[in-house]
């Protein structure tokens, strides 16, 4: 039964609001005079916003997945829509499983109360019953950390303090499906540890959360799915690295471009960010390029490697029609979509003659080189008449701290001075050295 | 209708811990705290007893006790709906970032309001009784008329809370058409002051709050049991009422947390 594994379906979920919600164009007299002497029929649907144009997610059951998208893409408005605070315009959502939802810390907190008065509402508001929140009474205070303040009143309270407090109640609640709206970040760096470690404790107790953050290092770390919302669709679904990795670069695709960055939900169209060229893009050259795939030495698929380990682009290819003028072009780009090396056959005179109809183009890198980081590699071949482009996402991990841009081969050596009188004496070949790789 | 009830009752936790927290709220930080749950009927009171005994005399025995058993209810019914027409938009902070049904915030209001009212009422039997007016067996009917009014006044709360999402000049209105609706009751004069006996009927005809008044006062202050007739028929109303109001309001509240 695929219905009970999955906690969240949404299928072609649209969601419109009036524009008067955006704008702050409320119903008063005046308007409402306005409207009826211009004639009340015309403005009805030009005033409508939809936020969301037909999302489709499923999130299956105990999984964390990470929503991510620009300010406005309308995240907030999908977590509001599965918490059930608002109702789909149109479209299918179904929830199986209790529901608990963070969008706001301290709801319901009255300041003349004290710590403990305010965990009690906080809590039944939050969905728990006033024996499960006596229950916890004594976790919660302590996972607060708020000691003998907790009965004094919460307006005494600091910023961070009332921000502790509230994270406390709402991560006592025990629901099947979590919903949190960019709140992990809460308090020092003591805290917000603490705050993670009883988010991984959600984790492995199986429960489904739904994470919307802008951190998206968060997102790689703590998810196992990575859901991006752009321009009112989800655009990508898959995993967090891979999913980070072309949002990063469409970001930055768009700074390049100096895209306006409007609230997408006003703008036409949706206001989705420049297509990143990818593998799914439609190509019009006569070369295509069909999948790019990372290897290692022995010839075995590759997504996490060394800086001193080498790697093998692959790309397959297809030709329809004369191409003589194809030149393929390799990139390695940073997380954040800069260029860090870029290279072509034409670049380097590399002679494509009698191109084969399938064929697969090799980029042979002896050593990489690269620091610790998620990296993407982007193959194309352009040609007058087109080009067609597939990329690839990868990971470096390094044992040591470095910082920079590259590692470029080296070894350390430690040798006394030709006049040196010091009374060690250095022999040839003991000489201290550290090799790093 | 009964959805609207049903999600009350599954969500109870929440509305009591809403009406507590409304109850210790008002007073906490004042010095007399607690008590100003009776002061504050009691200054009102004084104020009516002032106007009416020493500036326009009236010649009603006991006139404070008369005006106290009236008083009282009116003051449940008054800040019940002026309060509950606002109940949902002024509470954007909870609706639109936690899942509850709406109609647990009127109904808040009408609770903690009915809250102070039994509160209250020992104040008037005591009052009740510095004037030798013990309370007689009439007062077992006195819960059958508290339900009455609860029923009308939640369903006339819901409906006001409701339009005042998109329609904000409600809450407004809803306060000056109270004052006029107050001395449209008889709470500070017996509805025998009034001579006109079609002016009288029309009276208990259009203006529910006067059957329950007069009941009131028939149960405390005459020590009868009160006319069944309007009585009756105004609980058939309010039922009526409550089941157009829970429809309004259920066809309504899913713009709730949009509009506010």
């Amino acid at each position: 039964m695929p219905e009970s594994m999955d906690a969240i379906i949404l299928k072609d979920v649209v969601k419109s609001f009036r524009k008067r919600t955006i704008r702050g164009e409320y119903t008063t007299f005046k308007s409402e005079l306005l409207r009826w002497l211009r004639g009340k029929r015309q403005s009805r649907d030009a005033s409508l916003i939809t936020a969301l144009r037909g999302i489709n997610l499923t999130v299956p059951m105990g999984k964390t997945v990470g929503i991510i998208g620009r300010n406005g893409s309308g995240k907030s408005t999908l977590l509001k829509l599965i918490t059930g605070i608002y109702t789909p315009t149109s479209g299918d959502l179904r929830i199986n499983g209790r529901i608990s939802a963070l969008l706001d810390l301290g709801a319901g907190f009255h300041p003349d109360f004290s710590g403990r008065e305010n965990i009690l509402i906080n809590g039944i508001i939050l969905g728990m019953t006033r024996a499960e929140v006596r229950a916890r009474m004594d976790e919660i205070i302590a996972f607060s950390e708020l000691g003998e303040f907790i009965d004094e009143p919460v307006r005494t309270y600091s910023s961070g303090m009332y921000m502790r407090l509230a994270f406390a109640v709402a991560t006592h609640v025990d629901p099947d499906i979590l919903i949190i709206d960019e709140i992990l970040a809460v308090g020092d760096e003591h805290f917000s540890k603490k705050s993670l470690a009883k988010m991984m404790d959600f984790k492995r107790q199986g429960k489904t959360i739904v994470l919307v953050t802008h951190d998206l290092s968060t997102v790689e770390r703590w998810c196992d799915l990575a859901a991006w919302i752009d321009g009112g669709y989800i655009r990508r679904v898959g995993k967090p690295s891979e999913v980070t990795a072309e949002y990063r670069e469409a970001i930055s695709l768009a700074e390049a471009q100096s895209a306006a960055f409007t609230p997408p939900a006003l703008t036409e169209g949706g206001g989705a960010l420049p297509q990143v060229p990818s593998e799914s893009l439609p190509a019009e050259g006569p070369v295509r390029i069909h999948r790019v795939q990372l290897l290692d030495a022995r010839g075995e698929s590759l997504e996490v490697l060394s800086p001193e380990e080498g790697l093998e682009v692959r790309a397959d290819f297809s030709v329809e029609g004369p191409c003589e003028d194809v030149d393929f072009h390799v990139r390695l780009q940073a997380a954040d979509g800069r260029t860090l090396y870029e290279t072509s056959t034409r670049r380097e005179a590399v002679v494509l003659s009698r191109m084969p109809n399938q064929g697969v183009l090799r980029f042979v890198v002896e050593r990489l080189g690269a620091l610790g980081g998620d990296y993407s590699l982007v193959v194309s071949a352009r040609a007058s008449k087109g080009e067609s482009s597939g990329r690839c996402a990868f990971r470096v991990v390094s044992a040591t701290e470095e910082e920079g841009v590259f590692r470029p081969p080296h070894r350390w050596l430690v040798e006394p001075g030709a006049d040196s009188q010091a009374g060690v004496p250095f022999e040839p070949g003991t000489s201290p050295r550290v090799e790093v790789g | 209708m009964i959805r609207l009830v049903r999600e009350l009752y599954q969500y109870r936790g929440l509305l009591i811990s809403l009406v507590q927290r409304e109850l210790k709220a008002r007073y906490r930080g004042s010095f007399l705290g607690f008590l100003w749950t009776f002061l504050n009927p009691t200054l009102h009171m004084l104020v009516y007893v002032l106007l009416f005994t020493v500036v326009m005399r009236q010649n009603i025995p006991n006139f404070p006790f008369f005006m106290f058993v009236g008083l009282l209810p009116w003051i449940w019914f008054s800040t019940s709906v002026g309060g509950g027409a606002s109940a949902i938009s002024d509470r954007r902070d909870l609706l639109t970032k936690v899942r509850f049904p709406a109609q647990v915030l009127p109904t808040s209001v009408v609770v903690t309001n009915l809250c102070n009212f039994v509160l209250s009422l020992p104040l008037m039997l005591v009052l009740g009784m510095a004037y030798g007016q013990w309370p007689t067996w009439h007062v077992v009917l006195f819960p059958v008329v508290v339900l009455i009014q609860l029923t009308f006044t939640l369903a006339l709360t819901y409906i006001l809370a409701a339009i005042n999402v998109t329609f904000r000049d409600l809450q407004h209105i809803v306060s000056n058409l109270l004052t006029l609706w107050f001395f449209a009751t008889p709470v500070l004069y017996p509805l025998s002051t009034i001579q006109d006996e079609s002016a009288r009927s029309l009276m208990l005809a259009l203006n529910p709050m006067v059957s329950l008044m007069t009941s009131y006062q028939a149960i405390f202050y005459e020590h009868r049991l009160p006319d069944a007739g309007p009585l009756m028929t105004l609980a058939a109303v309010s039922v009526v009422l409550l089941w157009g109001a829970s429809s309004i309001f259920e066809s309504r509240r899913e713009e709730f947390a949009e509009s506010i």
